[in-house]
């Protein structure tokens, strides 16, 4: 980073707290308005994007809505106590949280290496960099379809190619019974998520000053010491970006499962996100009370990584 | 663009009740949503819905004709997001009707078809679109089934004739995969896609069905519990169909049998050409069940429907759907070499010889079972069915179809 930034137009002409001669005499209507101007527009597009929706939402959880979709009054809270009932709930909860856990841990740590791998200088590294990017370019439903495609149980070259390894003997239906499919769909998963996560470390490995590696190594520091006490934590704040990301995309991600198994048999292979859509085949109420669920989910599970990191941080 | 955004993150977050209300048009447009039953740009249904847009124009100066054609898997989704954001459709020609009866969505079929066009439909159609005695649901067109069988993979087992039985089913099953004949010896799609199709067409073979006498549900029943235990130990453990049948869909099953894949399953008209298209000698067979051939096999209509809200005069609809009826019938019919639900188009097809292959179709057809499709809680117990239905193989049968059948009986509560 250049140091010799120019002065910035607010220093300069006006001496050290050139603030308080301010055109206090001239404060108009607008004036008194204070900022409000500048961000209502910003406020605005909030209430109709964000908060608008989240209150449609709550609302048509508690309607009674009949499958050809005409609303037939209120419901109460008949849909969400539906839901609890549903027999595979507690399985697709279960199976949202090991989903969720598996391909956010396996990204960290995948992302972790990678990262310390592009750091480095080496011949064609300007091209490796930008094949990273290739999972993250490719649409993410095109990428699943591929994966789908390649794991066919007659067509499929993922298929043949485990077949002439002789790591199979008979192909298989990958996809077909959730044993197999969670696993393939979870790999897809951290490929999709690998590209963003080690630019966002990347990017944090870059900003450690080099004079504090100086320091360490005159210090006498081992490799793993000079990682575990100066890259880790001085990685942290880029980590954390990119665990909380994670878990808000891995935890929503629908594309992925919906193309490769459409969360079946049954919901076996359903996160609670595949839950809801597919709820919304028989019921709309019950679909959109599952989905205040996951809202809450995603936003207590927030709330206590925030919480965690923080506290850690005080340490 | 703030509208653009908010429709995003409906979408987003899968919400459905963000539609706002649009124009449903003038008076003289009449609004149709179809189905598409074409598989290549070549025999899309927009193509038949196009001609006839153009012939009815022309016919009836001063209407206009606004069709949509979906396909089957996003047809129930887009209209029932239609009639939520209250821009529903003239009419609508898909799989169910009684569902659109229990909100009061639809007219009467004598209000909106003449007494001459309503006499030209064939009885059992017309009565199978009744909800108490009342016609709502106007057929547009049927299917029977049968039991297709690769000849070639037959001789090369040794199987000499058409399996009557299950136990003769799961025997010709067996030789095949011995003799390694097929890659699969049965094909069973319980995947979404139809589930509730095989599963009928299953129980029906042990004296089962979805419904008792008095149309309650019965998804549960002794012998129906019996039946999904049967495939299960019978076809399923000893590989004898697909190694997952709950997540394999009817498509899959047919291309398999068109490429030659598969030795024998159950399959509709519009296998024939499939199989004809991959150069596979089939032949047709009345569908086994435990003890015998199905007496009745299952029989199935998509229907059409007019409502009330759609915006267009009523008058209009009535005209459109008497000139579709009576003049354009047959060249649906021909396209897909479905089956008829006009008395003049059945007489046509049966007499003009162009459609030997259908016989057998035909053969059965008068005394087809159906689902119960005028029960207004059907259309959600059937898509509970293509959700679950499925793991009945894989599972406890008992527990599986119980579960049904209790989301069935609220489903039926519900709604009366």
């Amino acid at each position: 980073m250049s140091l010799k930034a120019p002065p910035s137009p607010a220093s300069s002409g006006r001496g050290r707290g050139g603030r308080a001669a301010g055109p206090v005499s001239r404060r108009s209507g607008i004036a008194r308005l204070g900022p409000l101007p500048w961000i209502a527009p910003v406020i605005l597009l909030i209430l109709a994007v964000v908060v608008w929706p989240v209150i449609e939402l709550i609302r048509t959880s508690f309607l009674n809505i009949s499958i050809a979709g005409k609303v037939r009054g209120s419901a109460g809270t008949d849909k969400f106590e539906k839901l609890f009932e549903e027999s595979d709930f507690g399985a697709v909860l279960t199976w949202t949280v090991i989903w969720t856990v598996v391909v956010v841990t396996a990204t960290m740590l995948l992302s972790l290496a990678l990262a310390q791998l592009f750091n480095q200088k080496f011949p064609g590294r300007r091209i490796t960099r930008w094949a990273l990017i290739a999972p993250w370019a490719a649409s993410v439903l095109m990428t699943a379809i591929g994966f789908k495609w390649m794991l066919n149980q007659t067509a499929g070259v993922l298929n043949t190619l485990m077949l002439d390894l002789g790591l199979i003997d008979s192909s298989k239906d990958w996809l077909g019974k959730p044993e197999t499919a969670w696993p393939w769909m979870m790999a897809v998963a951290v490929f999709v998520s690998l590209p963003f996560t080690t630019y966002t470390l990347l990017a944090g490995l870059q900003t450690i000053p080099q004079d504090v590696y100086e320091a360490s190594r005159i210090d006498g520091a081992g490799p793993w010491q000079t990682y575990r006490h100066i890259t880790l934590p001085m990685l942290r704040p880029a980590f954390l970006v990119g665990v909380v990301i994670n878990l808000i995309n891995v935890f929503n991600s629908f594309p992925i499962i919906w193309a490769m198994t459409q969360g079946g048999p049954g919901y076996d292979t359903s996160t609670s996100m595949v839950f809801m859509y597919k709820l919304k085949e028989t019921d709309i109420g019950e679909s959109a009370a599952m989905s205040v669920v996951n809202f809450l989910m995603v936003v207590v599970l927030v709330l206590i990584f925030l919480k965690v990191s923080r506290w850690n941080e005080e340490d | 663009m703030v509208a653009t955004g908010a429709a995003t993150l409906c979408m987003a977050l899968g919400l459905t009740a963000c539609g706002g209300d649009s124009d449903s048009g003038d008076s003289k447009t009449i609004k149709l949503v179809a189905a598409d039953y074409g598989d290549k740009a070549s025999n899309a249904s927009k193509v038949y819905w196009n001609q006839v847009k153009k012939e009815f124009e022309k016919a009836h100066k001063g209407y206009k004709v606004d069709v949509q054609v979906i396909n089957w898997n996003e047809i129930d989704k887009s209209v029932k997001n239609m009639i939520q954001a209250g821009d529903e459709p003239d009419l609508l020609q898909t799989g169910g009707y009684a569902d659109k009866v229990a909100d009061d969505l639809l007219y009467k079929a004598d209000e909106v078809m003449s007494a001459k066009t309503r006499e030209n439909l064939i009885p059992t159609f017309a009565e199978a679109g009744e909800v108490d005695g009342t016609q709502y649901g106007i057929p547009w067109v049927s299917s029977s089934r049968v039991m297709f069988y690769n000849k070639d993979v037959f001789k090369k087992a040794g199987v000499k004739s058409p399996p009557k039985t299950w136990d003769e089913l799961a025997a010709a099953a067996k030789k095949i995969k011995d003799k390694k004949a097929a890659e699969t010896p049965y094909a069973l799609p319980l995947g979404p896609e139809e589930t509730q199709g095989e599963t009928m067409m299953w129980e029906l073979g042990n004296g089962g069905g979805y419904t008792d006498a008095d149309g309650k549900y019965t998804l549960d029943s002794a012998q129906n519990v019996e039946t999904f235990e049967w495939l299960k130990t019978n076809l399923v453990k000893p590989g004898l169909t697909y190694a997952n049948p709950a997540s394999t869909d009817r498509k899959t099953a047919f291309a398999d049998f068109a490429g030659g894949k598969v030795g024998m399953l159950n399959g509709h008209p519009s296998l024939i050409q499939m199989a004809k298209g991959g150069d596979v000698d089939y032949g047709v067979a009345p569908i086994p069940g435990k003890e015998g051939p199905l007496e009745s096999t299952l029989g199935v209509a998509d229907w059409m429907m007019a409502f009330k809200d759609g915006g267009a005069e009523k008058e209009g609809v009535k005209k459109f759907l008497d000139f579709t009826y009576s003049k354009k019938m047959l060249a649906f019919d021909e396209m897909y070499n479905l089956m008829p639900v006009t008395q003049d188009a059945l007489k046509t097809m049966q007499s003009n010889g162009e459609h030997k292959d259908l016989e057998p179709f035909f053969e059965v057809l008068p005394k087809a079972k159906f689902y119960p499709l005028g029960d207004t809680s059907w259309d959600l117990v059937s898509a509970e069915i293509k959700k679950t239905g499925g793991k009945a193989v894989v599972d406890d049968p008992k527990q599986v179809l119980g579960d049904l059948q209790k989301k069935a009986e609220s489903a039926a509560a519900d709604t009366k």
